[in-house]
């Protein structure tokens, strides 16, 4: 090592700053080169903010300003100038909406879009072209089919996400219930009504008198005619105990609270007075469920006895005794699934050690439980303290542990990858059993150090870095998933999953002001650098000491001992104004970048990606059976024709003993009209030789003859004495 | 709505039904005939699946196969010739948790009932309809039918037929909404019991055509088909019905036929040499009929009886005026 390299490697190893030169990356307002593109996001069109569609009608209840803006257009702006006028007129007020959200305007996407419009009114538009602005935002208006509240990206995202489409699926679920439970009303009601329609009372003059109404009172005898009535049906009313058992299951459904009804009478009051299915911890919803649980034990048992009586299936001997004991241990997965889930949101930093014994039971309970699990800081302070960086560790173990337990939804990923997961997150909403939401917010620290961790960088951006740099990459379990169960994990929701590291291009002008590009990967140190906590572990380097023995990151990391340790990492960073700088890392940010790399090829392998040897070879097509392939050849080849008594039957049990073919037999009647003792039919009413002896080889010889398809075979007699045997031999022979 | 728990209250029941519990009245048919096996297919399907005799209805037109309800032990209707198929569409969209199954002739679904027949294949309601299909009305003792062989002398053609036969597999699939055309044979058992249990799993309307021997007024009309194994043509396909070793030993003419192809559907269905046997074609995404015109509000006795009161109110006279 050379003098002219050694402050270079020496803050490499040691993290200390020796000489002139290296300056201090947190003072020069360094960023990682690749957040270039990205300085200003309220000039892009991303995925935030984003609409919670209150009525979906089938379609998604989550979308962005930017789809539902690209939806309208696509439907009205139509080729040429007038197209275009129009498309700049919309994205003018998309970008206006946009701006109003960041700058803290709460309401509808309608609101907005109000104020927006009215903006853009006040600033005239096209200068002269009022009228065509005019009319740009009445199309657009026109077809702008969706409302909802709208939200941008922050820190409480996570959970406004989660809630909305855990409460559309809510009102789905409820919508279906409500409607089956009515059905079911309805027709034990029917039943009731037609067995009071049956008894005397009806028939009684006044209740018929009743039934006609007081318009036509006179035009009817009503005594002859409850005479006629009662004599003309028989009676029949419901016993007593099965009239009792109705109604005491009609007010079990009538009574429940769990939905509001489909009808909406009174759904407001329902509503208000409903269960809360919302928690900030996991003690008091576990609390919440055991308290509702003898009401929904009730409320299963009711709608099965409804069910059965619905059928006309319940019988009192078997069914009375198996719901006297019925209690909650007979609750099956299926039966929860039909009422509300709960959704537990936590949040990371306070409290976590003591809901991590509660959420364990949460999630292995097999109850349909929805837990949000945000992490506001995958880098945990104390771990920095101890030297060793365990990045996301905490945030990791919990869902780590979740893959470990049957029947567990879990889907890690951070805020910013939420809209393009929206589908797997509203499966793991909708699955039947536990599913837990591990999300990284953004936020370096808890919402206290914010003030220290001046928030240069979005909150959106850090998040998607969290991805892209592998600190916090996205994987979903779904146990439903029809992948084999080897690879039921997929981390095909991360950019660029085949590769340890993302890469991406960067153009930048070279020293001789040319224009040049470069593929450089986004790594774990990248991400480090973004956040001021780990500013001290980089160390900008000047230009004119730049070596050759400076090496990217993500190369470094590939190197051997022997030659890494002649080498220096780097990565690129760019100041305020746009100029390249190179930044040296320290070890130990090495280290942890190392354990990411790893950590990320664990997770590929549990997807079936293996990074060190050869990709799994394609599954092949199943082969058919080989009886069958055999069959098929054997059916390309040219064909025969045959007599039916040319084709090789399966063999007899004993060879010139008589047999019928009896999976072949066309139950005809011709041979048990011969005779019905030696022929008869088994429980597929297919003939069989019941009683050889109770009739002549005669007989067989004529029930072979008259069998249409040919399947008796008389063999040979038994009685050698019997008549005319000469004469049948052959005969018989043309069957045998 | 079922629970699952429900399903567990079932299985406490020791409802089991043989084949015995779906017999009928003794059957009438000539012996020999095909309708024979056509039963006994049917009340195995039965048994195997046991179906509630009390949720099972058996709809039939006029003829020898339409004595059919009369030999099931459930519910049937034995209608108007011709007219079965709006019958069962009727009960179908009446009580869609029941069975239903329509028996229906050559003349009584391919001449009387052709409009019906053309239409019901459009509904795609679900229910299975099998069609004995022997060339000739045989109940009203030998007159010529739409399926008769060409030639045919009958007491209605005495100089034989004049015009081809119609091919009812070919017509059924040259209607758009058809969602599953079998054709089956009565002298191959094992095959036409698959062939409708194959139609009654599916979900819409199940046409299967079944050639069917009349010993009494079409002796031998099949009998080359019968006597020659080779001479039929197995379909084999796991999304129709597979065929078993046994019988791939026996009949050797076998083509993997894929049930979702169309058109190859329509050029197999056209020829008789060889015979085709399967599931020719079969669609489970077509809607049924009764699906698109689900309610959207249940029809509880108020709103029966305001709607009712309403139509009446119309035709009111008051007899104080």
């Amino acid at each position: 090592m050379s003098e002219t390299h050694s402050p270079l490697s020496a803050f490499h190893f040691t993290g200390q700053m020796s000489g002139d030169g290296l300056f201090d990356i947190g003072q020069h307002g360094l960023h990682p080169a690749l957040f270039s593109a990205y300085e200003d996001l309220s000039k892009l069109r991303y995925d935030y903010p984003l609409v919670l569609i209150k009525s979906a009608n089938g379609g998604s209840c989550l979308i962005s300003l930017s789809d539902i803006i690209n939806e309208i257009l696509r439907t009205i702006a139509s080729p040429g100038i007038d197209g275009e006028r129009l498309r700049k007129h919309v994205l003018r007020l998309e970008a206006k909406i946009r701006s109003l959200t960041r700058d803290g305007n709460k309401g509808t996407l309608a609101d907005l879009w109000q104020l927006a419009e009215v903006d853009l009114r006040a600033r005239g538009g096209d200068n002269g072209a009022g009228t065509a602005l005019d009319d740009s935002m009445r199309a657009a208006r026109a077809a702008l089919g969706v409302d909802g509240d709208i939200v941008d990206y922050d820190d409480d995202t996570p959970r406004k996400f989660l809630s909305h489409a855990w409460s559309v699926a809510q009102e789905d679920k409820a919508g279906k219930f409500s409607l089956q439970l009515d059905e079911m009303i309805l027709k034990l009601l029917n039943i009731l009504k037609g067995d009071s329609m049956r008894s005397a009372t009806a028939f009684d003059t006044d209740a018929l008198k009743r039934t006609v109404g007081t318009s036509y009172e006179s035009a009817f005898d009503f005594e002859s005619m409850s005479d006629i009535l009662s004599t003309a049906f028989v009676p029949g009313a419901l016993p007593g105990k099965r009239w009792r058992r109705i109604r005491s299951v009609l007010s079990t459904l009538k009574a429940q609270k769990f939905f509001p009804p489909a009808n909406g009478n009174g759904a407001k009051k329902r509503r208000k007075n409903s269960p809360a299915y919302v928690f900030d911890h996991c003690a008091p919803a576990i609390e919440a469920f055991r308290r509702r649980l003898p009401k929904m034990v009730a409320l299963v048992k009711a709608m099965t006895i409804a069910q059965l009586e619905i059928d006309g299936r319940y019988r009192e001997s078997t069914h009375d005794s198996f719901f006297r004991h019925y209690d909650e241990r007979y609750l099956e997965a299926g039966d929860l699934a039909m009422f509300p889930t709960y959704l537990i949101c936590l949040r990371k930093g306070h409290d976590a050690k003591a809901e991590k014994a509660d959420l364990v039971e949460v999630l292995s309970s097999g109850l349909p439980f929805k837990v949000l699990l945000q992490n506001d800081d995958i880098v945990e302070e104390l771990s920095i303290g101890s030297g060793q960086f365990s990045f996301g560790v905490r945030g990791s173990q919990l869902a780590s542990l979740a893959l470990g337990l049957d029947g567990v939804f879990v889907l890690q990923a951070s805020g910013a990858d939420l809209y393009r997961l929206r589908d797997q997150v509203i499966s793991g909403v909708n699955h039947s059993g536990p599913a837990l939401f591990n999300i990284f917010s953004g936020r370096a620290g808890p919402a206290s150090r914010s003030a220290k961790n001046a928030p240069d960088t979005p909150l959106y951006l850090r998040a998607a870095a969290a991805t892209e740099s592998r600190a916090f990459p996205v994987f979903i379990h779904d146990p439903l998933s029809e992948r084999d169960k080897e690879s039921r994990v997929s981390v095909g929701g991360n950019p660029q999953p085949e590769a340890d590291w993302t890469t991406h291009r960067f153009s930048f002008e070279d020293a001789d002001l040319q224009k040049s590009s470069a593929d450089i990967a986004f790594t774990f140190v990248d991400f480090a650098a973004i956040d001021d906590r780990y500013a001290d572990r980089f160390a900008g380097v000047p230009r004119s000491q730049w070596r050759d023995d400076m090496v990217p990151v993500n190369e470094f990391l590939e190197l051997d001992d022997v030659t890494a340790a002649h080498k220096v990492p780097y990565i690129l960073m760019i100041d305020d104004n746009n100029v390249l700088h190179r930044a040296i890392v320290e070890v130990r940010l090495i280290q942890a970048a190392r354990r990411c790399s790893e950590m990320w090829r664990n997770l590929r392998n549990l997807d079936g990606i293996d990074y060190s040897r050869a990709s799994k070879a394609p599954a092949t097509k199943t082969e058919p059976e080989a009886p069958q392939d055999e069959v098929a050849a054997a059916a390309k080849t040219a064909v025969n024709t045959k007599t039916q008594a040319d084709i090789e039957e399966l063999p007899s049990a004993v060879p010139g003993e008589p047999y019928i073919e009896t999976p072949r037999c066309t139950t005809c009647d011709e041979c048990t009209k011969i005779n019905k003792r030696m022929f008869a039919y088994d429980d597929n009413k297919q003939a069989y030789i019941a009683d050889l002896s109770a009739g002549t080889y005669r007989q067989l010889v004529e029930a072979a003859e008259s069998c249409q398809v040919a399947i008796i075979h008389p063999g040979k007699p038994i009685n050698t004495d019997e008549p005319n045997l000469s004469e049948l031999m052959p005969r018989a022979e043309l069957f045998n | 709505m079922s629970t699952p728990i429900a399903e567990c209250a079932l299985r406490l029941l020791d409802e089991e039904h043989p084949l015995d519990d779906y017999k009928g009245r003794v059957p009438r048919w000539c012996t020999g005939c095909g309708d024979s096996a056509i039963l006994a297919a049917v009340q195995r399907l039965c048994r195997d699946e046991q179906l509630a005799p009390e949720k099972t209805v058996f709809v039939s037109g006029i003829g020898c196969s339409s004595r059919f309800p009369h030999y099931m032990n459930t519910y049937g209707f034995h209608g108007l010739h011709g007219r079965a198929m709006p019958i069962a569409e009727g009960i179908k969209m009446r009580r869609p948790d029941l069975h239903v199954f329509v028996i229906t002739g050559d003349g009584d679904c391919c001449s009387i009932g052709t409009a019906h027949w053309i239409h019901a294949l459009r509904y795609n309601m679900n229910m299975t309809v099998l069609m004995h299909d022997n060339g000739i009305y045989g109940l009203t003792k030998n007159q010529a039918s739409p399926t008769s062989p060409q030639g045919l002398k009958s007491k209605t053609t005495p100089h034989g037929t004049l015009l081809e036969p119609i091919n009812p597999v070919s017509v059924s699939l040259g209607i758009r909404n058809a969602s599953f055309v079998a054709q089956a044979v009565d002298w191959i058992p094992d095959m036409l019991h698959d062939i409708i249990e194959a139609a009654f799993h599916h979900k819409g309307f199940s046409f299967v055509r079944i050639l069917q021997r009349c010993p009494e007024f079409m002796p031998g009309r099949f009998d080359e088909w019968v006597q020659n194994p080779d001479s039929m043509l197995l379909l084999d396909h796991a999304d129709g019905v597979k065929v078993g070793p046994n019988m791939a030993k026996v009949y050797r003419n076998l083509e993997q036929h894929d049930p979702s192809d169309r058109n190859r559907a329509r050029e197999i269905a056209s020829t008789y040499h060889p015979m085709p046997v399967g599931v020719l074609y079969r669609n489970a995404e077509m809607p049924c009929y009764e699906e698109l015109r689900k309610p959207d509000r249940m029809y509880t006795s108020g709103i029966v009886k305001s709607v009712l009161e309403k139509e009446f109110d119309k035709f009111t006279i008051n007899p104080a005026a």
